[in-house]
């Protein structure tokens, strides 16, 4: 399998490895097909994505996909998440071979997913208690 | 990074430099077609028929009962449909963790009507003989067991199945592509019928490979065309693969004993510092019954492509139990049939040494592998939950 130089990069020393501590958005996907999960932690000042952290179980560009998404998400307003397109994932990675694809579409759900819990969180304060033990 | 260490034997093994030397002259100087009658056929059949005395000499069987094919798969298929098709229908037992050629070639026979009984195996992936005799009914007409598995290395006890099932005149198959010149196979003693051997898994080319068939087994050709390997396998000889095979099995005469001890103690000292090293792993596959230089490892809380990528990022090749395909992975169906847990078998890993693996070379992947295990585990949300 040919992955590019970027992805072996990401997979040797990922970043923004492992749990955050009280996120303002914490988002999952898994994929069926393979049992591959991907976890992101956000941290949010106003409305703007400051923090990203990720925690993943897959193949490797599933895990080199997490660390781009994080390298991605950064700095971003909340709001443009929830449309981050598993394209963008895999241009993050400077490309995908067909049989790997899925590693931007946890990625990128993931992503979305963690950007809807922390706008879902900031409209319901008691939610946001709740899933500060994740 | 400029070392490499390639443990992944089961899948292929370099050419020994003896081997490529004893088929060049078969490229450009005895190039003909063995079944031509000049002096150039003659000089490939020649070379074809010295290849096919080694192999009935290593094998203790008659010239005759030795034919050539393209390789494991065809071998595995001429047997168990030439077999079946001989008899136009019954029923055919086989094990749950055969390879992929013989499982196949059982399904397509089931879609023409035969009936397949697939047996199960214990933990260790060990057959039970006593399944097999229940299994076998009045129309069994094949018996089909690997002798060893490629992915756990588990030696099956085919000495103990073999004469059952020669006792009730039923032909006995073995798949030996993974054993063949690594272990003793005792046909006579075994109570073999058909035994698939291959050459690119001891240190000969690909594209070749060997069938034993028993003098009076019924079967049928599956390949038609010229009168080619006594009619049971049309189509013109690899020669120079076969004159390679030949060499390869000559090697493999005087090598096989002291190689299996030495790859029996490198293995010993890989699973011990691997347990030693790594929480979490378990040995897949028989203690004791297995191949020298087969080791199948389960890393839990890992998913095995990963550790593949990471090994081969450090130079060292090993194969994943599970392969990610077209966006599915399945856990590999011989640990699944083991009844290994979905979580561990997830993360499986088989290494496989050979006759190049040192002890610096098993010093040096222990070096790699147990820091990469601990890395990507903490970075899956599963060893934290």
């Amino acid at each position: 399998m040919n992955y590019s130089q970027i992805l072996i990069d990401h997979f040797r020393r990922p970043r923004n490895a492992g749990m955050m501590r009280h996120p303002d958005g914490v988002g999952e996907e898994s994929f069926d097909g393979c049992g591959d999960l991907a976890r992101f932690y956000l941290r949010v000042v106003d409305g703007r994505v400051t923090e990203v952290r990720f925690q993943t179980y897959g193949c490797g560009p599933t895990i080199a996909a997490s660390s781009a998404g994080t390298e991605l998400a950064s700095g971003r307003p909340v709001t443009e998440l929830l449309t981050l397109g598993e394209a963008e994932i895999t241009e993050a990675v400077d490309g995908l071979p067909a049989e790997r694809a899925h590693a931007a579409q946890v990625v990128a759900g993931a992503l979305r997913a963690a950007a809807r819990d922390s706008l879902t969180r900031r409209g319901s304060p008691s939610q946001a208690k709740e899933s500060e033990h994740v | 990074m400029s070392r490499r260490v390639y443990l992944d034997h089961n899948a292929s093994t370099p050419v020994h430099p003896d081997v490529v030397a004893a088929m060049l002259p078969y490229f450009q100087e005895r190039f003909g077609n063995p079944s031509s009658v000049h002096a150039f056929g003659r000089e490939a059949r020649e070379g074809m028929e010295v290849a096919r005395e080694r192999m009935s000499d290593f094998l203790r069987v008659g010239k005759e009962e030795v034919i050539f094919t393209s390789g494991g798969t065809e071998s595995d298929n001429l047997a168990v449909k030439g077999v079946a098709l001989a008899r136009g229908g019954g029923h055919i037992v086989t094990s749950q963790i055969e390879h992929h050629a013989v499982l196949r070639a059982c399904q397509f026979l089931e879609g023409q009507g035969f009936e397949v009984t697939y047996l199960p195996v214990d933990g260790d992936g060990l057959l039970n003989p006593d399944d097999v005799r229940r299994a076998i009914r009045p129309d069994t007409i094949l018996v089909t067991i690997m002798h060893a598995n490629s992915e756990v290395g588990t030696i099956q006890p085919v000495e103990a199945i073999g004469p059952m099932v020669r006792e009730r005149g039923i032909p006995f198959h073995v798949d030996a592509v993974q054993t063949f010149g690594k272990v003793p196979v005792d046909l006579a003693r075994f109570g073999i019928d058909l035994l698939s051997f291959s050459s690119h898994k001891i240190y000969g080319p690909k594209g070749v490979a060997g069938l034993y068939i028993r003098k009076g087994t019924k079967m049928v050709a599956v390949q038609h065309g010229g009168e080619h390997e006594r009619r049971r396998r049309a189509g013109t000889e690899n020669v120079a693969g076969i004159v390679g095979f030949g060499k390869a099995v000559e090697i493999r005469g005087r090598e096989m004993e002291a190689e299996a001890a030495r790859l029996t103690g490198l293995r010993h000292r890989f699973w011990a510092g691997v347990s030693a090293s790594v929480p979490e792993v378990r040995l897949n596959g028989h203690p004791t019954r297995r191949l020298p230089g087969t080791l199948n490892m389960c890393f839990r809380h890992v998913e095995s492509e990963s550790v593949v990528l990471g090994l081969d990022l450090k130079g060292v090749a090993v194969s994943a139990g599970s392969a990610c395909t077209s966006g599915s992975v399945e856990p590999s169906y011989v640990l699944v049939a083991m009844g290994v847990p979905v979580d561990w078998a997830m993360g499986s890993v088989r290494a496989s040494l050979g006759r190049g693996t040192t002890e610096a070379d098993i010093d040096y992947v222990l070096e790699v592998l147990s820091p990469l295990v601990r890395r990507i585990r903490e970075l899956s949300p599963a060893s934290v939950a």
